[in-house]
Parts: C-alpha cells; sequence; structure tokens
C-alpha cells in the first residue's frame, strides 16, 4: 500500500495522522508546493499583527513528518495525476505511483481584476511567504488599503492597524464580513472596528492600483485615489481543482466528494478548502473552507483511505472572530434569502451583545453570537443533528441556556447524538 | 477512558461541584483566601437544572472524536496518548474562541484577559477530581462509561 497526499496543511495533516491510526507501516508520500509547512494558515494574520511570535505559528511539531513515517516532498508541485496508471507526475519530472490518493491541494486567494494589480506592493494573505514579505517591507509603510472587508481582509487590517500603520479598508458590499454574518451584527463589529482607528469605507471598490512599479494608492470607484504604499487584497479564494479537473475526476465549484470523501476516480479522495461536500445547513452541495471542516474532512478520508468505512455528516459554515475585545462566532445560515426562514434575535446594545437564530421548520439552521459566545456550540450540535427545537425556541437566546435546556430533546430524539458522550445523559435523565 | 459521569437521578444541583472545581483552580486552593484572589478563579463545570428538581453536572467531556481537538488552529487543544484525555497547552492558545464554537456541550469558558480557555483538566494534582469527591450525593462519578452504567443500575 502506497498512500499520497498532495497539499500539507490543515486536511493533509489531519489524513496523515488519521490513516496512522489504522496503519502504522505503510509508505506515505505528501507532496506539497509550500517548503515549509506545518504552519497554521488561520494563525498567519495574528504574525503579522505581532500578537504571536513565529514559533506559534507551527502547529504540529517540525519532526513531524518523520515521527509519523512520512515521505516528505517540499516545494514540489503535483503537476498531473493519471488516473489510469495511478501515478501522479511531478514538478521535478519525477513520477509517483499510488494506492490511494488524497487530493487536498486548497484554495488561492482571488486576485481582482483591475489594472496596476501586479505592482510591487500589492499582496494576498494567504501563506506565511505573504506575511514574511509583508512584514519586511513595512518599515516603509505608512499607509495600507485592504480591499475586501470579509474575514481575511479585517483579520489583516487589524494586523496593519497592530503595526502602527493607518489602515483603510474598502468594501463592495454595504456591509463588513457579509458572507458571515447579518448586517446588524456587522454594525456592531464595525463601530468597534472603527472607534480603534480602522477606517471602513462600504459601498466603494478599487477600479486601479496606482503607482510606477511600486504601489502609491488606489484609485476607488467613486474616483477619489486613496495614498498608500500597501495594498492587501482580502477577496476570498478559489479552489485549487485544476488537476483534478484536468485528469477527469468531476469537479463543480470544487472537487465533487460523497459522504466517504471519494471522488469520482476510485481510491482518489479529496479534503479540505478544494473539497465540494454536503452543506447541513443549506442541504445541498458546497464548499466550506474553513479550519475545522478541512480537519474533519481530512481526517474521515485518511481513515477511509486505511479501509474504514467511515460517514462524514457534512459541513457547516462555521466562524469565529474577534476585533479589540469583541467576538463573533457565526454558524449555518445566519442571512436567510427567503420567507421560509424564522428569525428571532436579543439586542443588549449597551452591552455589545447581538443573538439571533434562524429556524426553518422548527429546526435552527443557524446562528449569530456577539459578544456573549459561550454556548454556542450547543447550538451548532443542535443544527447538526437537526434537532426539532420548538420546546426550548424562546429561551435559546436568554443567559441560562445551556446544555441541560437541551437535555430532554438529546432523550427524545430519534434522530443524531449518536456519539458516545451523549449516552450519560440519555442513560440517566 | 476513566473521565467524570453525572448521574442526573442523583444530582441535586446544589452547586458543590462548581465551588470545588473553583478553589481547586485558584491560586490558593482556599476557599477564603480563593475569594480575594484577582482575577477571581473560574469554575469549569457547571450544575444546572433541566427543568424544576430535575439537573445536572456537565463539563468536559473528553469526547472520543472531539471537535475542539479536530478544529484546533493552533495546536493548543490535544489528545493525551495515554490517557485519551482532552488537554489545553496554554503557550499555544491565541483565544480564537474555535473550540467554544464546536463543543456541543458547552464545556469550554474564555479567559478574557489572558485570551485563553479554560476546561475541565481533571485536577491533575489530585488522586480524584475536587468536583467528584465534594458532590455529596455522588452523582458525579470517576471512571469508565462501563464502570459508570453499572453504578447507576445499583
Amino acid at each position: 500500500m502506497q498512500y499520497v497526499i498532495i497539499g500539507s496543511s490543515a486536511a493533509g495533516i489531519s489524513a496523515i495522522e488519521a490513516i496512522r491510526t489504522k496503519d502504522k507501516t505503510s509508505k506515505i508520500i505528501v507532496v506539497s508546493d509550500e517548503k515549509k509547512p506545518l504552519y497554521s494558515r488561520c494563525l498567519i494574520s495574528y504574525l503579522l499583527a505581532g500578537t504571536i511570535d513565529e514559533k506559534k505559528i507551527w502547529y504540529r511539531k517540525d519532526n513531524f513528518f518523520k515521527a509519523n513515517k512520512v515521505e516528505a516532498l517540499l516545494g514540489i508541485k503535483a503537476e498531473e495525476i493519471n488516473v489510469k496508471k495511478k501515478e501522479i507526475s511531478l514538478s521535478n519530472k519525477e513520477k509517483i505511483k499510488f494506492n490511494k490518493l488524497l487530493i487536498a491541494t486548497g484554495a488561492s486567494p482571488k486576485l481582482e481584476d483591475i489594472p496596476g494589480i501586479d505592482k510591487k506592493g500589492v499582496f494576498p494573505l494567504r501563506t506565511i511567504e505573504h506575511a514574511i514579505e509583508i512584514q519586511a517591507m513595512l518599515d516603509k509603510v505608512k499607509s495600507v488599503a485592504i480591499l475586501g472587508g470579509g474575514l481575511i481582509g479585517l483579520r489583516a487590517a487589524y494586523a496593519l492597524k497592530n503595526r502602527g500603520k493607518e489602515t483603510s479598508v474598502f468594501v463592495k458590499s454595504s456591509s463588513i464580513l457579509s458572507q458571515i454574518i447579518d448586517k446588524d451584527a456587522a454594525g456592531i463589529m464595525q463601530r468597534r472596528i472603527e472607534e480603534k482607528g480602522i477606517k471602513i469605507f462600504t459601498g466603494v471598490a478599487a477600479k486601479e492600483v496606482a503607482g510606477s512599479k511600486s504601489v502609491d494608492g488606489v484609485v476607488l470607484d467613486n474616483g477619489s485615489k486613496h495614498g498608500c504604499e500597501l495594498v492587501i487584497i482580502g477577496k476570498g479564494v478559489s479552489p485549487n481543482i485544476e488537476i483534478a479537473k484536468d485528469a477527469g475526476i468531476k469537479t463543480n465549484w470544487g472537487i465533487v466528494s460523497d459522504e466517504f470523501l471519494r471522488t469520482s476516480s476510485e481510491d482518489i479522495f479529496s479534503a479540505g478548502d478544494v473539497s465540494e461536500t454536503n452543506d447541513i445547513a443549506l442541504e445541498e452541495s458546497s464548499i466550506n473552507a474553513i479550519w475545522p471542516a478541512a480537519c474533519e474532512q481530512g481526517r474521515i478520508a485518511g481513515l477511509n483511505m486505511a479501509g474504514e468505512n467511515e460517514i462524514y455528516e457534512g459541513s457547516l459554515a462555521m466562524n469565529s472572530i474577534e476585533f479589540f475585545g469583541l467576538p463573533v462566532i457565526s454558524v449555518g445560515i445566519t442571512r436567510p434569502k427567503s420567507g421560509a426562514y424564522k428569525e428571532i434575535i436579543k439586542k443588549d446594545a449597551g452591552k455589545n451583545i447581538y443573538k439571533k437564530i434562524v429556524l426553518k421548520d422548527g429546526i435552527i439552521v443557524g446562528v449569530i453570537f456577539v459578544n456573549s459566545i459561550e454556548n454556542i456550540g450547543i447550538i451548532g450540535a443542535l443544527i447538526k443533528n437537526k434537532t426539532d427545537v420548538s420546546s426550548v425556541k424562546d429561551i435559546i437566546l436568554e443567559g441560562y441556556f445551556d446544555y441541560a435546556k437541551i437535555a430532554p430533546l438529546i432523550k427524545k430524539a430519534k434522530k443524531g447524538f449518536k456519539e458516545p458522550e451523549f449516552k450519560e445523559t440519555i442513560m440517566t435523565l | 477512558m476513566k473521565k467524570i459521569y453525572c448521574d442526573i437521578k442523583k444530582c441535586l444541583g446544589c452547586g458543590s461541584c462548581e465551588i470545588a472545581c473553583a478553589i481547586e483552580h485558584s491560586r490558593s486552593k482556599e476557599l477564603d483566601k480563593a475569594i480575594s484572589e484577582s482575577p477571581l478563579p473560574v469554575k469549569r463545570r457547571k450544575a444546572e437544572f433541566v427543568e424544576e428538581s430535575v439537573s445536572i453536572s456537565t463539563g468536559c467531556q473528553h469526547c472520543e472524536n472531539a471537535a475542539c481537538v479536530t478544529g484546533c488552529m493552533s495546536g493548543a487543544m490535544y489528545k493525551e496518548k495515554k490517557t485519551g484525555l482532552t488537554q489545553h497547552d496554554r503557550d499555544k492558545c491565541v483565544g480564537c474562541w474555535m473550540c467554544i464554537m464546536t463543543c456541543p456541550f458547552g464545556a469550554i469558558t474564555r479567559e478574557r484577559q489572558e485570551k485563553q480557555v479554560l476546561k475541565c483538566d481533571l485536577c491533575p494534582d489530585r488522586d480524584k477530581p475536587a468536583c467528584v469527591e465534594a458532590c455529596p450525593t455522588k452523582a458525579l462519578f470517576l471512571g469508565t462509561l462501563k464502570e459508570f452504567t453499572k453504578t447507576c443500575s445499583t
């Protein structure tokens, strides 16, 4: 048996760990175009902010590959998959065979298609190299323009503000974090971010990056020019599906994966930001390019590559962010688009607390908690298990809501809550 | 794997477990001193009411397939190989709250100033966790699921 894994971030690493719980001896080869993997992608902005030192970004020990008996081909790109021969071709002209292959190629930052985007001083923020390159030029930077008001854009803004830079964020849509939270929650977050000196401009997009060789500003679609020496692009990511697509593996937005994380090709699996799976809340095929989903998919794909029959229940959009001491967590559908959904909201403006659940047919499909985030995982479990919450829906947003309040629902549930940890509740209630 | 279980039938919701937990995780480990410590010691268990006169004491369940471990982006939450317990490494934690986002029991709390999380560590300095020892009705039990099941039926 020879396992090959393309990609060595969250999904790839989780897969290695999972394979090794079942198969201690077979050969595992990991191919990664990153020279120094094993860092946490989510911590890149923390590194840039200077809130953690470089040591902390390595979320696995540097002997990880050796300890797991993995042959790591680093700084090498997997270029082609030959599905019939079960072989992949590498950028160093070598070919390697596989019995089981995992495609965990991740995603790449979407770059804006505007003039001047290739100028010196324009960066996405996706890899540790990006953070290091940005850091290296910070001495010469007074002002920064961030294009995009999503998670990465705002994390970058926070980081650079923390480094003492004048930071402005340009957001095409009418509110920040529009993929993750609703307008009310976004309003609370925006106020806090602006109070701390980051400028946010909504409804504005850049149409050009100005400057000769290096950036000296961005030209906005309202005609004005904003001077800056550094531009960070935070426009989301697109999945790296090309290698799979070229090999004839079924792709849609991402690589189409079934409930075992198998692709359309035998013995080829996919996991992480490249993988399109069932979204539990949306009840349709979708990509949730988030760290916990990548890890869980990697784990299950790894187990199944090693011969198990572990089912992946599907992914849920979920994000946790904090700016200047104000946290927000959201799970599932937070901005319902049709009348089929009901919302329950509780606010305490003085305390910056905002809580919302989104329901469909008596089942929670989404939640947002601002500033009071404890116990949100319980609601996540209710979403995941599609539990009828009619009997508790009026107390869910109260401060005293906790695990005890859903204990009867767990005992009653015909589906879900299969994990052994729920047994004591079911048994003794 | 040995961990703490709660027999809901025996739990009074008295909160003795909460107090014992907070004291054990204080600097002084003595009630009269702990209450004046700053920051105040934080409990890692909650005794809460299911309904009138039915209550449960919950904390970290040290889940076999722990969502907090799988989802931890800094590697701070990990499984201890020997014991199977879910442990937390303060040096690695960055306070991203992803574990709070994924814990189905609401068993993880924030330590806001320190940007750290807190959860049950099964009292490493003691033979028996403080909450189990403090429980007046023996609703809390330290042992394996099999052992716990046996005590429930007797």
